[in-house]
């Protein structure tokens, strides 16, 4: 069983990572970064859960690791404010002299 | 942790349907819905291995809070396209079909529970790990302090930044009398 919960944080890390090369909208980016992290964080709490019955380390990087994202997404959208106060657009290819 | 493929498998479609759903959407306020709907059944799946607590924070954080700044940001950019709008026709077929597949959903959850030895008591298999995973988050205070400590100071430091960035930015707009946004 444990396999089929590492395919799906398998399968969301690659639809993050296509939709972060194939979108240009900068907030789809965003949405698809934070699927990257949550395919991961799917990885860490099932390792956790099926292979460290003792100390549950999974689960305390996973908070961390959500606590980054947030930190992430907040910077992330402060220089998307920025930039969108010059460019006037939220097209990536815009944004090309970041 | 319940360990019932009649929750995971469903749960786990759902997700990289709604994932696959807010990357292809034009419109980024349905990529926002999707994605607020692939981390809810993210905080399922939590639920389902085993860690209610990553499920509580995953659902507050990135269910709740992350889709309200995203929510911001996308009327910051105040788009004005209303060529995206569905017809109340096709509003109306959506909701039915999406409805309809809801409903079957639940009534084949629910039949494939009561077709199980156990029936509808899945809360028996909670709890099959000698040490609670709850106990387990105590190393935040002990074995992970310091990692925890320097987490809090690096998030606070964000929110005042961003909060003098923006202030700052908004001062600037006024002086210039340009558009405060």
């Amino acid at each position: 069983m444990i396999y089929h919960y590492l395919f799906l944080g398998l399968v969301l890390f690659v639809i993050g990572i296509a939709g972060s090369i194939l979108s240009k909208h900068v907030i789809k980016i965003l949405i698809a970064l934070e699927f990257m992290l949550t395919g991961v964080n799917i990885n860490f709490i099932t390792f956790a859960t099926f292979c460290d019955n003792t100390n549950f380390d999974g689960f305390i990087i996973s908070l961390f690791y959500v606590g980054i994202g947030a930190i992430e997404l907040a910077v992330a959208l402060y220089i998307f404010y920025l930039m969108y106060n010059k460019k006037q657009s939220e097209n990536i290819e815009n944004y090309g002299d970041l | 942790m319940i360990d019932n493929p009649i929750i995971f498998y469903p749960t786990s479609i759902l997700i990289i349907l709604f994932a696959i759903m807010a990357i292809s959407f034009k419109n980024i306020f349905y990529s926002l819905l999707s994605a607020i709907m692939v981390f809810f059944l993210t905080g399922v799946i939590f639920y389902v291995l085993g860690s209610e607590y990553n499920a509580v924070i995953q659902i507050a954080i990135y269910g709740l809070a992350v889709p309200v700044i995203l929510g911001l940001a996308i009327m910051f950019t105040n788009p004005k396209d209303d060529k995206s709008k569905l017809s109340s026709k096709l509003k109306f077929a959506v909701i039915l079909t999406s409805g309809l597949f809801l409903l079957s959903l639940i009534y084949l959850v629910l039949t494939s529970l009561a077709l199980m030895p156990e029936g509808f008591n899945i809360s028996e298999n909670i709890g099959t790990n000698p040490i609670s995973a709850m106990s387990a988050f105590g190393a935040l205070f002990t074995k992970y302090v310091w990692a925890f400590e320097l987490m809090s100071i690096i998030l606070t430091i964000i929110v005042v930044g961003l909060s003098l960035g923006v202030k700052k930015g908004v001062k600037q707009g006024v002086k210039k009398g340009g558009n405060v946004k």
